[in-house]
């Protein structure tokens, strides 16, 4: 069988997603023996950034002219494009405060300088672009950039858990941060697939995998509030990986 | 004539980067090094968020770096607050960057520097060619990213790390867990030793380096407030403003970030030229090799790291038997009053001197927030050093040219994301796009 040919790459981000790759130490000399990897700038010298590909798997959020272009090209040469981590999926933590004007927020680190940075409010992928498949996580988790891989070994795309957080999180019987503890933890309102690995060990749930599937979030808001935390801290809290709650899933 | 010669993208660094050699007539006139990394803006995203907020924010500057920027924010918050840590909390903070300096300075080694002697392309060419050599240093990098992800809970964006002490700390079991992996770990280490000790060295040199690193009186740690240079200048992480300042160097247009006017190297060189404490093992390996390392220029980084390899492992050993000797507890952290305050805090991190400075109101807000990267710091070196190269390089032609240049800059390991958010008042500004 011919070897999938990939290309890995990474946009307005922390490189995070793709060193999750570079983090399965026990599984690399096999992705590497499995996949052809055409372009992947941070892993490999070389390469040839015109080739068609099979799959493009790509992190960061689209906020530069230059990003939108990398995407674009990326789409056109690959017959399926997978927004790799939270930033692509959702915005992520670049996209934190788009409710504020970005020349404010530019001109806040850059000063006089700001005028020569192009930049425009960090947004994902399937706004500019259709996107095929989505690894959630801020980062994402090991096992489900490997579970895609290997799906595509198969020729599809494996299917992830369309539950929040809690299920995980009641299923390990950890102590419940929301309703125990008084925390403000977003458990119930984001994907699962993390094995809720941060209320495991005592930190409640920021977020970091965007929105579960008809997430209810005015339950969520009214708990909180009544616990008396304030609606800003909630939006803030609410806004660090994932600016516009109302959207729906993109792969819905 | 003039031409150019470009490099871009840079690959096997972490980020976007290029260099550009202008050539008048086969004659090396400049060398720019350009970060074209997307603004970050986590100075402006930080303002208006609360104490607690913070770290687990700006952790997500850089994903190689998560855990020793995680760690310096909470530092520099618990300074701002007043805040005192347990010794249990500063042992498990210690353990955990020891972690991040194995994880880092393997992958370095192993999947971005190891390649380009042994004619590879990447870690998959390597997997083909030096298949033996690549899986001990990912067994390396694994027994590094095992410690991140058993204390951190995460090992990416760790999230146990919290102000005034942390989550759930990782068990005796969890400890014992550790100590196997890094014992196992510990003859790979000295093997990766060997191995970068039998790599041709460098033939033409470089500038001499002024290094700096954070020195400590008290622990072995990577923790201090003072900071240190070769040339015998010293000073208080607070005063970083005042001495880290930009200004114009020769050769570039551009502003970079220079130390009382002069360029300063930071990292696993500097480090040990500097005479940090190194355990016993690491400090034979040193003894032993020292003639490579003292006043050498940047090409003996890689090697360096190799050394502070062996101190990471066995120096993790002695905080795990610290902490089991101890008897973990189950601590909670304080409850925290919100107060106006400023905090600064530096930690050699992977890569070299790594600072970050808040100032939060009353209510425990942000006001302000500063983070000088290691590869903020020696942008000047790098540019300095590429020049100098790139006119030893004349008329070598224009493959050895950029092969040369791109190694030049890999043996700084730099880390651009976490570079090129910098800052508006004092650090260097020439970001593209």
């Amino acid at each position: 069988m011919k070897k999938p040919v990939i290309a890995i790459a990474g946009l307005t981000a922390c490189s995070g997603c793709q060193l999750t790759l570079l983090n399965c130490e026990a599984e690399l000399p096999e992705v590497a023996e499995r996949f052809e990897f055409a372009w992947f700038p941070m892993g490999t010298t070389g390469g040839d950034d015109c080739a068609a590909i099979d799959v493009a798997i790509v992190e960061g959020a689209v906020s530069t002219p230059d990003d939108l272009e990398t995407l674009l090209r990326l789409r056109s040469r690959s017959r399926l494009l997978v927004a790799f981590g939270t930033c692509a999926l959702w915005g992520g933590i670049a996209a934190m405060k788009n409710h504020e004007p970005r020349t404010a927020l530019t001109e806040a680190v850059y000063g006089e300088m700001a005028v020569n940075i192009r930049t425009f409010n960090p947004a994902p992928f399937h706004q500019f672009i259709k996107v095929d498949f989505a690894i959630p996580g801020c980062p994402p988790e090991k096992h489900e950039l490997l579970t895609t891989l290997a799906s595509l070994l198969k020729g599809t795309f494996p299917v992830f858990p369309q539950y929040p957080v809690c299920t995980e999180c009641r299923n390990r019987e950890n102590r419940c941060l929301l309703i125990e503890d008084n925390e403000i933890c977003l458990g119930p309102l984001i994907q699962a697939g993390c094995n809720a690995r941060c209320p495991a060990v005592g930190i409640k749930c920021e977020g970091c995998r965007g929105p579960v599937t008809e997430a209810n979030v005015a339950a969520e808001t009214e708990l909180l509030l009544r616990k008396g935390f304030t609606r800003e801290e909630i939006e803030s809290r609410m806004r660090r990986f994932c600016p516009e709650w109302d959207l729906s899933s993109p792969l819905l | 004539m003039s031409e150019q010669i470009e490099i871009s993208p840079l690959t096997r660094v972490e980020g976007h980067g290029k260099v550009t050699v202008h050539l008048d007539n086969g004659q090396v006139e400049k060398v720019t090094l350009s970060l074209f990394e997307s603004p970050r803006l986590f100075e402006a995203l930080l303002v208006g968020k609360s104490f607690h907020e913070v770290p687990e924010i700006i952790c997500r500057i850089c994903s190689l770096c998560s855990t020793v920027h995680r760690v310096c924010s909470l530092m520099a918050v618990e300074k701002a607050l007043g805040i005192e840590v347990s010794k249990q909390t500063r042992l498990y903070r210690e353990l955990i960057l020891y972690g991040g300096h194995i994880q880092s300075h393997a992958l370095h080694l192993f999947c971005l520097a190891l390649p380009d002697y042994l004619d590879a392309q990447g870690f998959a060419d390597l997997a083909a060619k030096a298949p033996e050599e690549l899986k001990m240093g990912l067994r390396i990098k694994a027994a590094g990213n095992l410690i991140q992800e058993r204390v951190g809970g995460r090992l990416i964006h760790p999230v146990t790390l919290i102000p005034g002490g942390m989550g759930k700390p990782l068990d005796r079991d969890g400890l014992l867990e550790l100590k196997e992996t890094l014992e196992a770990v510990l003859p790979d280490a000295t093997n990766t030793f060997e191995l970068f000790s039998t790599l041709p060295s460098a033939p033409t040199s470089l500038p001499t380096a002024r290094f700096m690193a954070v020195m400590s009186d008290e622990a072995p740690m990577l923790i201090g407030e003072r900071l240190e240079t070769s040339d015998g200048t010293a000073f208080q992480a607070e005063e970083y403003r005042e001495r880290l300042r930009e200004d114009v160097c020769e050769g570039n247009n551009a502003k970079i970030s220079l130390l009382d006017g002069e360029p300063v190297t930071v990292g696993a060189l500097a480090r040990l030229n500097m005479g940090t404490w190194l355990s016993q093992e690491a400090s034979q390996s040193f003894l032993e090799s020292k003639e490579k390392i003292i006043g050498a220029d940047i090409r003996a980084n890689s090697f360096s790291q190799a050394i502070e390899l062996i101190h990471a492992v066995e120096r993790s050993l002695q905080l795990i038997d610290s902490l089991l000797s101890a008897g973990i507890k189950k601590e909670k952290p304080p409850a925290i009053a919100p107060r106006k305050g400023k905090g600064t805090a530096s930690i050699e991190a992977p890569r070299g001197t790594l600072i970050h400075s808040y100032s939060f109101d009353g209510r425990g807000l942000c006001t302000e927030a500063d983070i000088i990267t290691p590869t903020a710091i020696n942008q000047a070196a790098m540019e300095r050093d590429l020049l100098h190269y790139a006119r030893a390089l004349e008329g070598a032609g224009e493959e050895i040219m950029k092969l040369e240049l791109e190694k030049l800059v890999r043996a700084y390991d730099p880390c651009i994301s976490c570079a090129v958010h910098v800052i508006s008042t004092h650090s260097q500004k020439r970001i593209s796009p």
